[in-house]
């Protein structure tokens, strides 16, 4: 970020506010899609520190990960689908690919060939019993389908196609589980790890506000973002420590 | 989705009794079927139970509306509706269609499977793991159990092997699953790779290719068991063997032929005083009629191996008899008489007989040729017994049995069997039993021969119209039979819509055919819109000819076509035709030259009549003098024309000449 390395060039320690006001115009315009008032306190936040733009790029960058992950989450068009970072999946998902495909091979049936169980369910293993190329029982029948309505059966049965009637919240199962209550109460993760005043509790409590507000985010991503920011801000304490005896 | 149908559940339980209670104080018809049938049930029962909640399946919604289309006999199979040029209007094109759309799925999978760096997004929520690429290449590269799963997993058998041996150098344990698994794919593959992968080009995969594929045909050959391949060596080398160690070996032996090693391997786990499982008597059951020679000790041995299996409190399942039934079918002809007391056995064991053990009996009872039987009861019998089920397939022969049984339907000439087994197959989903294309084909092709055969016109027509080309595509064999019924019936009328159906399905390719289509068209005479159609049908086939370079006009079809466009009086095209005789070198009869003449005197045209006559000089025809006279009685010639004709006849001869053409 080439403009704010000018501006902290010439930026000289004054009082807070005045750093404040600067920090803000100066991070406003080329970060306009973040919120200003989370970018004004990562700034100030950064500015205590005597490496600031580093501090403050390192803040934002992460700031804006989330935020593009939870845009790109917003972003679901008219097709339905929502957009997932590759490495956001929910832990059940994850789950359910490292089962279906590393399955043990079986005998058979009918004692003439060898199908890789595919799924740990039974239904599953039935599905795919259907698909299977390998399986002779299905070489031998035609399973071909007569008309559109009979592919989107096949479909649906790959787990290709959304069931009808469609359930908005199929493959969510796990989410609806989590109480609301989680994803809004944030605070209590701030109770220990953070300093109880100052401008790092200021932005960390900005953080958890907008935290609370992100419906796309599940209750572990959340509670990772605030560790994140623990571990972070552990990690520099000493330099907030001299910058705070610096300052008073 | 629970809420809505629990609210309308909860409120038709809370007025269920209201309008219970309604329906039997007023007995109005305003309540839906539904509801008076449930009322309408036993007064002994007080209270009609309605469900809270329905759970449907996923694709419940979906199987309904399926149920609502029925098959289209004047639509091409779904796969290809998209496309008119597309589609296929006879097998060539079939197989070759179809083939094409798999191998361009094939191809999609090979380079998302190979390529997985360019589908790394993944859009789909909730995520769909089979669109997503598959891991093909191996990832753990260090010696492990782990690493050897994996390679049993891809279904690398060297790979695995190879992983095998190093573990067992390094002196690492492998759990018996594991080693399980590994000889089950070492013998399930013979030893051999399934899926070779492809050899980067490098200059001795060039030279072998041009030396001939010899490296590829041993792809095709059938697999064999080699002495002491790799997975009799993991055998040996095993500490201790359990049966499912035993099964894998036999199970590997017997399907790549290796039989009586097999027998051997059962010996040997007979002496460990181990029980095999139902697998391995499967096997051997399969295996027996190739280790006897007398037929007598082939059933011998497999009762023994039966009684061992009892002894060895072993149940049998649907494979093991259908095996014992299939053993048989190499058998002679007095043990065939112990199939019926097999399919006893099942019954009491409480297996049901699926298709494939029924085949088994009628193709050893119905031998193609032989005329065994003389009836066809034992078919009617199983047929009766198997009325209205609706089947899944059970064992991979299964598809065999409707074959077989039109087969036999059709050696026997039975059309009303015929029309049962084929609405057993008509019963649900059981169309499905039928396999492939070229299966269906066979069925259809026996069925409709049957029809043909033994059935009244309109029928066959009607059968016609419901087969053709939905669901089988004429040959010629069949069309011949089809132009036949039509002969014996005498509606030769139709064979004009037929030539447009065999240019449909494109068995206008065929000389022979066209001859015998043409000399159909020729053997009466006909009313006249009738031999219009015929004429213009004749005008097709000639265009079919001047089209297609390797059909050759032969001199009865020519003559047909000659004589029916005269019929239809189009006597300036029959006139064009004939000059075709000269072009391909065929010589036209007296007879096709007498009408002509008739015709020509029809129409009063003395110019043709000369040329006609001329014609014949050209040719050598020893009628020339005659035709030359009866120009010169019927027609009014000018003093040319005469000494023209005068010329002819005396110069025409009747000399033999070599290039007179036979009688036709």
């Amino acid at each position: 970020m080439p403009t704010n390395q000018q501006a902290s060039k010439r930026a000289v320690m004054e009082s807070t506010t005045s750093m404040f006001q600067r920090a803000t115009e100066k991070a406003s315009t080329d970060s306009e899609e973040l919120n200003p008032a989370l970018v004004a306190a990562a700034s100030a936040a950064a500015s205590t520190l005597p490496n600031p733009h580093q501090a403050e790029s390192e803040l934002l960058r992460q700031l804006r990960k989330r935020k593009a992950m939870s845009d790109a989450q917003k972003k679901a068009n008219a097709e339905s689908l929502g957009v997932i970072i590759a490495d956001m999946k929910v832990g059940k998902r994850a789950g359910r690919q490292s089962s279906s495909p590393a399955g043990q091979i079986l005998f058979d049936d009918d004692g003439r060939g060898f199908t890789a169980d595919k799924g740990i369910t039974a239904e599953l293993a039935s599905v795919h019993r259907r698909c299977d190329p390998l399986n002779p029982l299905t070489l031998s029948t035609n399973q071909m389908p007569l008309s559109g309505f009979e592919e989107m059966i096949q479909w649906t049965k790959e787990d290709k196609l959304w069931a009808y009637p469609i359930n908005n919240e199929a493959g969510l199962e796990e989410e609806a589980s989590v109480p609301f209550h989680e994803h809004i109460f944030l605070e209590k993760h701030l109770e220990e790890g953070f300093p109880d005043k100052g401008p790092v509790r200021h932005f960390m409590e900005l953080v958890v506000g907008g935290l609370s507000r992100n419906p796309y985010l599940s209750v572990q991503h959340k509670k990772e973002h605030i560790a994140w920011f623990r571990e972070y801000f552990h990690q520099k304490e000493d330099v907030l420590k001299e910058a705070d005896n610096f300052l008073n | 989705m629970a809420a809505p149908y629990t609210h309308v559940g909860h409120s038709v339980q809370r007025n269920g009794r209201f309008l219970l209670r309604h329906l039997q104080a007023h007995r109005t018809f305003g309540w839906t079927s539904a509801v008076r049938q449930q009322a309408a049930e036993p007064k002994k029962e007080q209270e009609i139970i309605i469900p809270k909640k329905k759970t449907w399946s996923k694709v419940a919604v979906l199987e309904a509306l399926a149920s609502t289309v029925n098959r289209d006999p004047t639509a091409y199979p779904y796969q290809f509706q998209d496309d008119p040029y597309l589609s296929p209007r006879n097998n060539m094109e079939f197989k070759l269609f179809s083939l094409s759309q798999e191998s361009g799925r094939a191809a999609a999978k090979y380079f998302v499977n190979n390529h997985p760096k360019f589908f790394t997004k993944d859009f789909a929520e909730p995520h769909i793991p089979c669109l997503m690429p598959e891991t093909v290449t191996l990832c753990l590269e260090e010696v492990s159990e782990e690493a050897l799963k994996e390679r049993i997993q891809l279904r690398k058998v060297t790979a695995a092997v190879d992983m095998f041996d190093q573990l067992q150098q390094t002196g690492t344990a492998v759990s018996m699953k594991t080693i399980h698994n590994l000889l089950d794919l070492i013998c399930l593959y013979c030893d051999k790779e399934p899926f070779p992968e492809e050899e980067p080009q490098t200059e001795e995969t060039e030279q072998k290719r041009r030396t001939g594929q010899v490296h590829r045909a041993s792809n095709y050959l059938k697999l064999t068991w080699k002495e002491n391949n790799n997975a009799e060596r993991i055998f040996n080398t095993l500490p201790e063997r359990d049966t499912r160690c035993y099964s894998a070996l036999i199970r590997g032996m017997v399907k790549h032929g290796a039989h009586a090693k097999a027998f051997s391997l059962y010996t040997d786990l007979l002496n460990n005083r181990m029980t095999a499982d139902v697998h391995i008597f499967n096997a051997l059951i399969l295996a027996a009629p190739d280790v006897r020679e007398v037929h007598m000790e082939k059933w011998d041995l497999i009762t023994e191996l039966l009684k061992q299996m009892n002894e060895q409190k072993i149940r049998p399942n649907l494979q093991t008899f259908n095996n014992v039934l299939k053993a048989l079918r190499r058998s002679g002809l007095y043990v065939r008489t112990q199939a019926v007391q097999v399919l006893n056995e099942m019954k009491a064991v409480g297996i049901a007989p699926s298709l494939a053990s029924y085949e088994h009996i009628l193709a050893m009872f119905y031998k193609p040729g032989s005329s065994a039987q003389n009836n066809t009861v034992m078919l009617q019998e199983v047929i009766s017994e198997l009325q209205g089920t609706s089947f899944t397939c059970r064992d991979p022969h299964d598809s065999m049995f409707f074959l077989t049984a039109m087969r036999i339907c059709f050696d026997y000439k039975d059309l009303e069997l015929g029309y049962r087994v084929h609405s057993l197959l008509e019963v649900g989903e059981n169309w499905r039993l039928l396999g492939d294309n070229y299966h269906q084909g066979i069925y259809y092709g026996r069925f409709f021969h049957l029809l043909c055969t033994m059935e009244h016109l309109e029928e066959v027509l009607k059968w016609y119209r419901l087969l053709v080309p939905s669901r089988y595509y004429l040959n010629h064999q069949s069309l011949r039979t089809l132009l036949q019924a039509l002969d014996t019936e005498s509606r030769l009328d139709l064979l004009p819509t037929i030539w447009k159906d065999m240019k449909t399905m494109a068995l206008d390719n065929n000389s022979d055919l066209l001859d015998e289509l043409l000399r159909l068209m020729t053997r009466e005479e006909h009313s006249a819109e009738v031999q219009d159609s015929f004429a213009d049908c004749v005008l097709d086939i000639n265009k079919a000819f001047d089209s297609k370079p390797n059909l050759e006009w032969s001199t009865s079809g020519l003559t047909d076509a000659t004589t029916l466009l005269l019929r239809a009086s189009r006597t300036q095209k029959a006139w064009e035709m004939l000059q075709l005789f000269k072009s391909k070198n065929r010589v036209p009869c007296e007879v096709l030259l007498n009408s002509f003449l008739t015709a020509c005197h029809a129409e009063a045209n003395k110019q043709r009549a000369v040329e006609l006559v001329q014609l014949s000089a050209a040719f050598y025809l020893p009628s020339t003098a005659r035709l030359a006279q009866r120009v010169q009685a019927e027609f009014d010639l000018t003093e040319e024309q005469r000494d023209l004709l005068s010329e002819l006849g005396t110069s025409g001869e009747p000399e033999t000449d070599v290039r007179e053409s036979s009688p036709l």
